[in-house]
């Protein structure tokens, strides 16, 4: 019938639903995907075939019965390795927690499953999520599909490396500073990091309370849009103290009009230096794009953004530091052997179990928070979000998204930036987002002229309005994609494409 | 050492408590619902959120919530409406995100006060010099020199967090401006002098600086150490039941002068807390634990001590002896020139002394910040009133009632409002009963109650006794019909038969004979046997009738009324 | 004023992470860099602007009911199962005043 990888989640959760499929060959499919590409990609922690066979035959035995499928039946989904999934471990790519097992289920991966997902694997991602790279997994790099010596991005970069190697049509990230929206650029995929409370974090291990969100990734706006619906469904997670009501609207919103609409475009972003040409000329002609399909472009003005790296790099690492301080090798996680005291044990279980940049960022964290430079700098970075957070409120007032990139660049070389302080600055475009707790998406707009590798354009909404995020974005695929429906931009990465995983 | 009144003399005892009350009555933990665990077997009650699991996620508990808010209404306490939780962070087993989920700055309830009567010999603690133009000074110091007795609450005052009142921007700033000025300007301490009456008996109020709410720590066993002491365990073993239960904290201003008033505040507070039904307020089982903070001062001086911080007063004995104890040693040092260190120090009952736990060289940095995890708070009127509503009648109300309806005496009236099912059951067998017969069923409630509940080990609830027994037992004391031994008799035998009191009385014959012409030929067979001692009383030794009324007591079997055996006998000897 | 390696020590100590070799004076370099990049921040301690600790607008008095989860409940031995070291039943560790470094 057709390539695995060729289908969105779409096309074969209609297929299976109809009997076209089987979703114990879809499920295989996808397994044989990933084993014909794992050996170059990489992307993956953990892949679970006990598990998504299982899934499968309760999916098809659910069809045999004649029960009536949940939206996303048979489709195989991949989630990030600090996502709690019984029957899993969840390590959040790191020593600390290398045979953690997980005792529960996390509600976002709960829900995937109660939308007919079948559970594949557990991907890779940059240590407890503190990275923009995913290289700094105690266990393995991830390489990007369109060219195996660059990075995927990060920290979900394993995700959005299984989506763009066809492996799986869609995948769970977690976004604390664009986490999401970066690697999905880097990728060639679409992601979207909803508001924050939209999606429960109940279960997945936390990096910055106030700023983690969970969102999909998809290869198309609508596989997106029908992830966001299941995340949703079952309204607010009494599990989560932060989460708030949402209706499953995402789906609806792929056929909404931009026309008559005005989208921002904030000059000082796209004339800031470290912007690549290629990446701006590929927002602009997104841009462009929405003019055409009758949307109008309004320059705003955020005046406090210069804050936001900085708000960012305060808030996160304290935060994480706070998070992180459990992982003290005692209820789980490693724990260092032949130690003559407790504090000996702590202090070297937490020097082996954790890697370089996550005892940085809680080095960095325990300063902030002691006595004295707590007040000078996090409650510094607080008022700056609220500020922040009042210039969106401000911009939203006269546009209904703003377009901006989502990373300066396109996918760089695995270890060519190396100086941790430099690799804070490539998420420039992303973090004012997580600091105001807005929601974004980043979609592809198709190969950058002089690198070849993916390019995207990030659109960002007010609170709560995340259903603009997919009729904006499928507004920008269809642009680039020629089609009047949902299409992909850029598909699966060349090199991977057809790569094992036939469907009969 | 001196004695403590020697000492109070010339030092004055600037005292401060933090009291710990686990709310043993609420059905779940404070952020998770695990059951709250009383006696069950080590980690068994435990979930991901308690056991600090990696994404696990807090959701308060809203009855934890009513039962702070209804402990500082009854406290007396302002209502704070905008309150946040916040992380305290230090490396211990026995948190187990090490961070304890804890209020900040602003706690749901703040300033506070309860009135003590310190009576009896507990007065006299407190020196004739501690009342008057002094003590205002005394308290204006004390209290502008330790706003807030807890480390981590001076850590905020000092280092100006205190600037956080302000939960979050939907909170207009006049608000947290509000809560600012309330928090530094409500130092009144002439609101907090003494007042004395004739009798030497005098009334302090103790103003209460917060209540907070928080979660409880796991327990831990010390294996291969002396008495599971942690100083020598080769391990220490941890059960996390206990882990996350709700836990109120309590601190009060620095007002306490004397041990006597410790105790007495702490006696107070634990009745008003029984009486909300929020704790079982059990100090063996620790869900009430007190610490103390003691300081010492000249008299007149207007200058703190160095105070230090007292652990493992978990009695009411424990709790004034290891105070007076702190307070004796410290005036030892300071008059033999040496130094009190800020440390933690335990009191030994066994060996009635405090040793040192731990020296606190600087103040400890817990890292405070607002929980990410957790809303604000932004109590609304209607939340607040339907606390309100369910608080019952309140200790101090109900002792004033009893002491005017029932014409009961204070002291006794206090004791029976300080208990609810004590209470209950006095309210039903007293009712409709006045004077002597009411002020017996007090003395019954206050004297053979608690006596027969320690020998059985039973709770009032289902101790056996139904009202109508008390009732009828108080009235047969009352009218003399039988003599107080007998009542003990009565008592006992009522409360193991289930019988009414009229039944045993007469079934077993104990009626008191008050007939004296009966009476007239016992003591005279009594005196024809024991002329000594007739003979020895008319000598003048007035002493030997209590022999006397006591073989005419045996004579009849315990039926005759002793007083009336007395007044023949004198008759019968003059 | 930079942190100096001291300063980075008792950091260190606070935060249970045992630096060696290298690492403490890496540590330093780079929390000095850091600190250096979140200079900007201390412009905003402005007094008219309240603090954002909770990027979720109005949202507030969110609790459950005190009703038991039996659901979420872990068994005993779910619950010591990813424990480094558990005695009967119960986590256990080593020592807290044992003899150590700086014990």
């Amino acid at each position: 019938m057709a390539a695995f990888d060729s289908l969105s989640a779409r096309e074969l959760a209609a297929a299976i639903s109809a009997g076209d499929l089987s979703a114990r060959e879809v499920a295989e499919a996808s397994l044989e995907a990933i084993s014909a590409r794992e050996s170059e990609v990489q992307a993956f922690l953990q892949v679970t075939p006990e598990l998504a066979l299982e899934a499968a035959d309760r999916v098809d035995a659910a069809r045999a019965a004649g029960d009536v499928l949940p939206p996303l039946a048979g489709v195989p989904v991949a989630v990030k390795d600090n996502m709690n999934l019984q029957g899993t471990r969840t390590t959040c790519a790191s020593r600390m927690l290398e045979s953690y097992e997980s005792p529960y289920t996390a509600t976002c991966v709960q829900r995937m499953l109660d939308a007919g997902c079948v559970p594949v694997g557990k991907t890779n991602m940059d240590e407890f999520a503190f990275g923009s790279s995913t290289d700094t997994s105690a266990f393995h790099p991830t390489n990007n599909p369109w060219d195996v010596m660059r990075v995927p991005g990060g920290s979900s970069g394993g995700s959005a490396a299984a989506v763009a190697a066809g492996e799986v049509p869609i995948s769970l990230g977690s976004d604390t500073g664009g986490s999401i929206r970066q690697p999905a650029a880097l990728c060639g995929v679409v992601g979207m990091k909803p508001t924050y409370g939209a999606v429960s974090r109940y279960g997945v291990v936390a990096f910055g309370s106030s700023l983690d969100q969970v969102g999909p990734f998809g290869r198309t706006v609508e596989d997106v849009a029908l992830a966001m619906d299941a995340l949703v469904s079952g309204g607010h997670d009494r599990c989560d103290s932060t989460s708030q009501e949402v209706e499953p609207v995402f789906a609806r919103a792929l056929s909404g009009s931009v026309k008559g609409c005005r989208v921002g475009i904030i000059p000082s972003f796209m004339e800031a230096d470290g912007l690549t040409s290629e990446v701006r000329r590929g927002v602009e002609s997104a841009a462009r794009a929405l003019e055409e399909a009758g949307a109008e472009l309004v320059d705003v003005d955020l005046p406090h953004l210069d804050a936001a790296i900085s708000a960012y790099y305060v808030i996160g690492p304290a935060e994480a530091f706070s998070n992180l301080a459990r992982f003290d090798g005692i209820r789980y996680g490693y724990q260092e052997p032949d130690c003559r005291n407790l504090a000996e044990q702590s202090a070297r279980s937490r020097a082996h179990g954790f890697g370089a940049e996550a005892k940085r960022r809680q080095m960095l964290g325990a300063y902030l928070l002691s006595s004295g430079i707590y007040d000078k700098y996090y409650y510094a970075a607080q008022k700056a979000r609220t500020l922040i957070t009042a210039d969106y409120a401000a911009a939203y007032e006269r546009v209904d998204v703003i377009i901006m990139p989502a990373s300066p660049m396109v996918a760089f070389e695995h270890g060519a930036i190396s100086d941790p302080t430099q690799m804070y600055l490539s998420d420039m475009y992303t973090i004012s987002i997580n600091i105001a707790g807005n929601g974004g998406i980043t979609v592809p707009v198709g190969l950058g002229e002089s690198s070849g590798l993916p390019v995207a354009a990030q659109l960002v909404a007010p609170a709560f309005k995340d259903e603009r995020l997919i009729t904006f974005g499928a507004a920008v695929e269809r642009a680039f994609s020629g089609a009047d429906f949902s299409a992909p931009v850029l598909g699966v990465a060349p090199a991977c494409a057809g790569k094992g995983g036939e469907l009969a | 050492m001196k004695e403590l009144t020697e000492v109070l003399r010339d030092w004055e005892a600037v005292i401060g408590l933090e009291i710990h009350t686990e709310l043993t009555t609420l059905d779940t933990k404070m952020f998770c619902g695990c059951k709250l665990s009383h006696d069950d077997e080590p980690n068994t009650n435990v979930c991901p959120v308690c056991l600090g699991l990696p994404g696990a996620l807090p959701v308060p508990n809203k009855r934890a919530i009513e039962y702070i808010v209804k402990a500082g209404i009854a406290t007396n306490c302002e209502i704070q409406k905008h309150s946040m939780f916040y992380r305290k962070h230090y490396f211990y087993p026995d948190m187990a995100k090490n961070f304890q989920t804890t209020q900040g700055p602003v706690a749901f309830a703040m300033h506070g006060h309860l009135d003590l009567e310190v009576t009896g010999r507990g007065a006299a603690e407190r020196p004739e010099c501690a009342f008057g133009e002094a003590e205002a000074a005394s308290l204006a110091s004390a209290s502008a020199g330790a706003v807030g007795l807890s480390a981590d609450l001076s850590r905020m005052a000092g280092e100006g967090a205190w600037d956080e009142t302000n939960p979050s921007p939907s909170v207009p700033a006049a608000a947290s401006e509000g809560a600012l000025a309330a928090l530094s300007g409500y130092d009144t301490a002439a609101f907090a002098l003494p007042e004395r009456h004739e009798d030497g008996s005098y009334t302090v109020p103790i103003r209460i600086l917060r209540i907070h709410m928080e979660e409880d720590a796991a327990k831990m066993v010390h294996v291969g150490g002396e008495e599971g002491r942690i100083g020598g365990a080769a391990e220490s073993l941890i059960d996390y039941n206990r882990c996350g239960t709700p836990l109120i904290e309590l601190v009060t201003e620095p007002d306490l002068r004397t041990p006597e008033e410790a105790r007495l505040f702490m006696e107070k507070l634990r009745r008003i807390f029984m009486t909300l039904g929020i704790s079982d307020c059990s100090m063996e089982k620790g869900s009430m634990r007190c610490d103390g903070n003691v300081s010492l001062r000249r008299r007149g001086d207007t200058r703190l001590g160095t105070k230090t911080e007292l652990k493992n007063l978990n009695s009411f004995k424990a709790l004034h002896d290891g105070l007076a104890y702190e307070i004796c040693r410290q005036a030892e040092v300071l008059e033999e020139g040496g130094i009190i260190y800020q440390e933690t120090r335990h009191w030994e009952p066994s060996r009635k002394r405090t040793v040192v736990m731990r020296v606190k060289e600087t103040a400890d940095d817990y890292r405070f910040f607002p929980d990410p995890d957790l809303a604000p708070f932004d109590l609304t009127d209607e939340f607040i009133e339907h606390c309100r509503a369910e608080i019952p009648e309140l200790p101090d109300a109900k002792r004033d009632r009893y002491e005017h309806d029932f014409g009961i005496k204070r002291a006794d009236a206090e004791q029976i409002a300080g208990d609810p099912a004590v209470a209950e059951l006095f309210e039903e067998a007293a009712s409709g009963l006045a004077g002597k017969e009411a002020q017996t069923v007090a003395n019954l409630v206050v004297n053979e109650l608690p006596a027969h509940l320690k020998a059985t080990g039973a709770a009032v609830e289902d101790c056996g006794i139904a009202p109508e027994q008390l009732r009828s037992l108080a009235k047969l004391l009352a009218s003399d019909a039988i003599s107080s031994n007998q009542g003990h008799e009565v008592f006992v035998a009522m409360a193991e038969t289930g019988e009414d009191p009229e039944q045993i009385v007469d079934a077993r014959g104990m009626r008191q004979v008050n007939d004296t012409d009966a009476l007239q030929a016992t003591v005279d067979e009594v005196l024809a046997r024991c002329s000594d001692q007739a003979q020895q009383y008319r000598d003048g030794n007035q002493k030997v009738i209590g022999f006397l009324v006591g073989q005419c007591m045996k004579a009849s079997r315990g039926t005759g009324n002793p007083k009336l055996f007395n007044e023949l006998l004198r008759k019968a000897l003059s | 004023m930079a942190l100096t390696e001291s300063d980075v020590r008792g950091i260190a100590d606070y935060a249970r992470i045992a630096l060696e070799g290298e690492e403490l004076s890496q540590m330093t370099a780079y929390m000095n860099d850091a600190v250096a990049m979140l200079e900007p921040i201390l412009a905003y301690n402005l007094p008219d602007v309240d603090p954002t600790f909770h990027p979720i607008g109005d949202l507030s008095n969110v609790m459950r009911e005190d009703a038991c989860d039996t659901g979420r409940g872990l068994s005993i031995d779910a619950a010591l199962d990813n424990a480094g070291s558990s005695r009967d039943r119960y986590f256990r560790v080593p020592s807290i005043l044992g003899e150590g470094d700086d014990a």
